[in-house]
């Protein structure tokens, strides 16, 4: 019973000796096909994943006043987060985690699950911004939970709260949408303005992102560095805005909802724009909670993200005479000096106009209408014209085209003509006489936004110069803290005739003298400008005033300039539904023009750190003399 | 002293050191940096005890072993039953024991016990006297151990058990009524077993071999990264702890299942070839061994010895080409654990004695 006698047995294991080899043989083929043929493809492969290029963010500039004062800062920012390799498998702990931070144990475990399947490069970040109480908690809680850690990142700080929330803007993660709209421009998670001039001065803001290649391993932890570009930071700049202007701007608002711009006029410097209710860009940086939503960017109420200097449309009222008067004085249908009767009403087409003052004004003369702001006057004005004529008029003198201030999705004013009313009135498209009568008082289809209604005073007040508004002031050297200027627009001449000017002029010194707004007259200088008392625009929700069962108030609006003998601003207020624009929109300009001639050159804001030099600032002593 | 090293068969020994020598530099290599960073040292004590088993092994009278081939068997039953109840439960299955901070999976063990105890039963006598009824109970005895293993769950192992059947053919001849009885166990068994049988993860393993690129993050993510690596090695390979996708963690467990990757991708299509060249030789010598053995008992343990060893060579080195299912089959010498290690070395040891005996005779 030896197996050795046993031929069957012999061939069978040779059989199986066979086959052992050829198992061997068929591994290198399978080995020869991965490591000689399609070798090149795999280490294409493996270095695609191994070897990536990071960007390396550049932290933004900084924004001050024109003064040097910061407006927006660079600040160290604490996020709690869990680094990829620490990311907690066990739902207990998951729980318990969720317990210790207060929040929904189900939704941790998503956001735990989503960014294990798509989060790369950075750790998944738990709390963002700690402030000092979060910092207290994070650190005992992770005592409790070592996988946890605190990481430290740039942040954007808004110094001034809600005091130019319009003007800033805010930062955020670049939309996808717009990464696809512009290829190559953004990368993932680049920080880009949102809003506000964060937005409109990105580009000079932002700086030049470096970049890096690094070996990674395979949770994406930088193992190598093989070379890269430093990252040019953004440059400082300064705005044309006055800190204390500003301030002055907001609190003469208060809780009033409305818009203030002063415009500087030896350049179109914006030196005030606030928007009330305005928001604080700091409450943007972290991620939004349904809380803010409601309160910001969906409130349909009060619209506090509308900028109500730029895309709020308001009737311009009473303040829009101007126009109407240097229309017909241009078209030569009235002599200034030739009295127009008012008993305080009058028919037109068979339609009763009434005056503000139903005793009427009795015979007035331009200059006194202007003054005592009598709508028949106007309405008499207005029907000796077509509305082409007043819509020619405030071409000529810019009216109908948007300022072109550096602000993001600034509206246009809205000047009725023929041809608009085809345009945005199809089922109507025919201009009816009576419908002129209206624009003759700043009512009807007539709506100017507070920034063109402000630059309109300002060619006034230059004598026929229309300025280009803006924010962008300069750029700061860095060495130096110096500004170095930018270029502006110039100022664009217009064929403004100085007589028709002289009456405008006039008429507007009246007004504060001793016409509608003689309360609001200071001693020191002389102020001018003209009261506005509109219907209320309509952007706000009308049916939110009907529910709370109040009156639809007038919106109250001024605008002039100052000083009358040499104007250095020119300013528009609107106060949404207070009413009389004498009694409310004129004392805040008022308290600009006091800030701006007096009280800032009495007490001046504590001088911010380093020397600057600011061309203009010689002049303001002017005013007091 | 000198008599017992002499027992040591010098084909297998230089083979086998060999192999240990590529694997040890694998398992440097795949540690290097990591929480593992010693593990080839814990695994050359492994090898060094296991060199000393086959030492022992290889001087003692394989008949001896035989004979205590059954109790052994019930030895080992027994604790494939205990695992299942006071067995530590790690990664969702229960296969080891933990004796003094170690982990031992009996499993390993009890597949050479089955083999030896099978091959004792079916040796006794000349092959044409064995009848139809022993067939069957052999396939039982090898049937048995599988069930308990794949209560565990452990598939890998379970299935590692099936060369021990190719003793049938060996004695009887291939017939080719069993070809299609076969073909229709598979069928049926297959169909038993997805419908049945399979866990979920085990479903998964199987379509995601019939289809790798279907979930490159997830179960396929392992297949994909490790065919990465040994394409990427290339003809001369990447250097000696240079293989990016080792070094920088895209391989998956490397220190077990995927060393032969960390290998392929650091020592290239060469160093493939020379590993697997000492493998064929292993399994030819091992053949050899069957050929010269003096007993029907002792040519069956090495025939299965052989296919065991070819099993566990073609799944882990094909499955981490992607060519086969990711079974989790450990590759001798290479992969690190104890209880493999062990068990592969007493087999050597009881061929290498086996082998002793028929040059003494």
């Amino acid at each position: 019973m030896d197996p050795r006698q046993q031929p069957l047995l012999r061939q069978r294991l040779g059989v199986l000796k066979v086959l052992a080899w050829s198992l061997v043989a068929l591994l290198v083929l399978v080995y020869a096909w991965l490591q000689l043929v399609r070798h090149g493809e795999y280490r294409q492969l493996a270095l695609q994943q191994a070897v990536k290029v990071r960007p390396i963010p550049a932290p933004r500039g900084l924004v001050l006043d024109r003064n040097g004062h910061r407006l927006v800062d660079n600040r160290r920012a604490l996020h709690l987060v869990i680094q990829r390799e620490d990311l907690p498998t066990r739902p207990e702990v998951v729980t318990a985690l969720a317990e210790a931070l207060v929040v929904d144990p189900q939704a941790l475990a998503r956001k735990i699950q989503s960014y294990r399947l798509a989060g790369k490069g950075r750790p998944l970040v738990l709390k963002e911004n700690l402030d000092e109480a979060g910092i207290a908690v994070a650190e005992r809680v992770r005592a409790r939970f070592p996988f946890l850690s605190v990481e430290v990142a740039p942040r954007r700080v808004y110094l001034g709260d809600d005091l130019a929330g319009h003007v800033l803007g805010y930062v955020g993660e670049v939309d996808e949408e717009l990464m696809k709209g512009k290829p190559g421009v953004f990368h993932l998670g680049e920080t880009i303005g949102k809003e506000g001039f964060e937005a409109a001065g990105n580009d000079k803001l932002k700086g030049v992102d470096g970049q890096k290649r690094i070996l990674v391993d395979q949770l994406g932890t930088e193992v190598a560095n093989f070379g890269q570009i430093d990252a040019a930071p953004g440059r400082s700049l300064f705005l044309t805005l006055d800190a204390g202007l500003q301030k002055v701007a907001q609190d003469a608002l208060g809780t009033e909802a409305g818009a203030v711009v002063v415009l500087d006029l030896r350049d179109g410097g914006v030196l005030a724009l606030y928007s009330s209710p305005s928001y604080d860009p700091n409450l943007f940086l972290n991620r939004l909670s349904q809380d803010m939503v409601d309160r910001y960017l969906a409130n349909k109420v009060t619209r506090p993200m509308v900028n109500r200097a730029t895309q709020g449309i308001y009737a311009p009222g009473s303040t829009f005479k101007l126009l109407v008067a240097l229309a017909a004085l241009e078209k030569g249908i009235i002599s200034p000096t030739t009295p127009i009767y008012c008993s305080g009403r009058k028919n037109f087409y068979g339609r009763d106009f009434r005056c503000d003052k139903p005793t009427g004004h009795g015979s007035l003369s331009m200059v006194q209408a202007i003054a005592q702001s009598c709508d028949v006057y106007f309405y008499e004005l207005a029907s000796r014209m077509d509305v082409d004529d007043i819509h020619a008029t405030a071409e000529k003198y810019g009216l109908t085209e948007r300022t072109g201030i550096d602000l993001p999705q600034e509206k246009r004013t809205r000047i009725p003509s023929r041809a608009w009313k085809k345009k945005a009135v199809p089922r109507d498209p025919k201009w009816y006489a009576g419908e002129t009568i209206s624009v003759g008082i700043g009512q009807g289809a007539v709506g100017v936004t507070p920034l063109g209604l402000a630059r309109f005073y300002a060619l006034l007040a230059t004598k026929g110069k229309l300025l280009t508004p803006h924010l962008f002031y300069g750029f700061r050297d860095d060495q130096s803290d110096h500004l170095e200027l930018a270029s502006f627009t110039p100022p664009k001449d217009t064929p403004l005739d100085p007589k028709h000017w002289a009456i405008l002029d006039e008429g507007l010194y009246e007004v504060v003298r001793g016409g509608t707004a003689t309360a609001s007259a200071l001693k020191e200088l002389t102020m001018v400008g003209k009261t506005g008392t509109a219907q209320v625009a309509t952007f706000v929700d009308r049916a939110h005033y009907a529910r709370q069962a109040k009156a639809l108030k007038d919106h109250a609006l001024f605008a002039g300039y100052a000083p009358r003998e040499n104007p250095q601003i020119a300013f528009a207020v609107v106060v949404e539904n207070a009413g009389f624009g004498a009694s409310s929109a004129a004392p805040i300009a008022k308290k600009l023009v006091q800030y701006w001639f007096l009280d800032r050159l009495q007490h001046p804001l504590p001088a911010p750190r380093g020397k600057l030099v600011d061309p203009f600032a010689p002049q303001q002593t002017e005013a007091t003399e | 002293m000198r008599e017992r090293f002499r027992a040591l068969d010098p084909h297998l020994l230089w083979a086998v050191l060999a192999l240990i020598a590529l694997g040890t530099l694998t398992l440097f290599s795949a540690g290097r940096n990591t929480p593992q960073a010693t593990i080839w040292l814990k695994q050359t004590l492994w090898n060094g005890l296991g060199m000393v088993l086959m030492l022992l092994l290889a001087t003692t009278d394989p008949r001896r072993l035989f004979r205590y081939s059954f109790p052994a068997y019930l030895l080992g039953l027994a604790a494939l039953a205990a695992v299942l109840v006071v067995g530590r439960k790690i990664g969702g299955s229960t296969r080891w024991f933990m004796i003094a901070g170690q982990t031992f999976q009996p499993s390993e063990l009890m597949k050479w016990i089955t083999l030896l105890y099978v091959a004792q039963r079916l040796g006794s006598r000349p092959a044409d006297e064995v009848g139809r009824l022993e067939l069957f109970g052999a396939v039982g005895l090898v049937v048995f151990p599988m069930l308990l293993i794949q209560r565990q769950p452990d598939l890998g192992m379970a299935l590692s058990f099936l060369p021990i059947l190719l003793l049938i053919p060996l004695m009887k001849g291939l017939r080719a009524r069993w070809l299609l009885a076969l073909g229709l166990l598979v069928v049926v068994g297959g169909f038993g077993a997805w419908k049945f049988g399979l866990k979920p993860y085990q479903k998964q393993r199987v379509l995601i071999f019939l289809d790798p690129s279907a979930d490159l993050q997830g179960k396929g993510y392992q297949v994909n990264q490790s065919r990465i690596a040994i394409g990427a090695g290339g003809l001369i390979g990447k250097g000696f702890t240079s293989g990016s996708q080792t070094q920088l963690n895209f391989l998956p467990v490397k220190t077990t299942d995927f060393a032969f990757s960390v290998w392929a991708e650091e020592r290239g299509f060469l160093g493939v070839l020379l590993a697997l060249g000492l493998f064929g030789l292993l399994l030819s010598r091992i053949l050899d061994a069957a050929r010269v053995a003096h007993t029907y008992a002792e040519a069956y343990f090495c025939a299965g010895a052989a296919g065991i060893f070819a099993l566990h060579l073609l799944v882990n080195v094909g499955m981490v080409a992607g060519a086969l299912p990711n079974k989790g089959m450990v590759l001798p010498f290479f992969s690190a654990g104890g209880s493999s290690t062990l068990s592969f070395f007493l087999a050597l040891g009881l061929i290498m004695g086996i082998l002793h005996r028929a040059r003494l005779k």
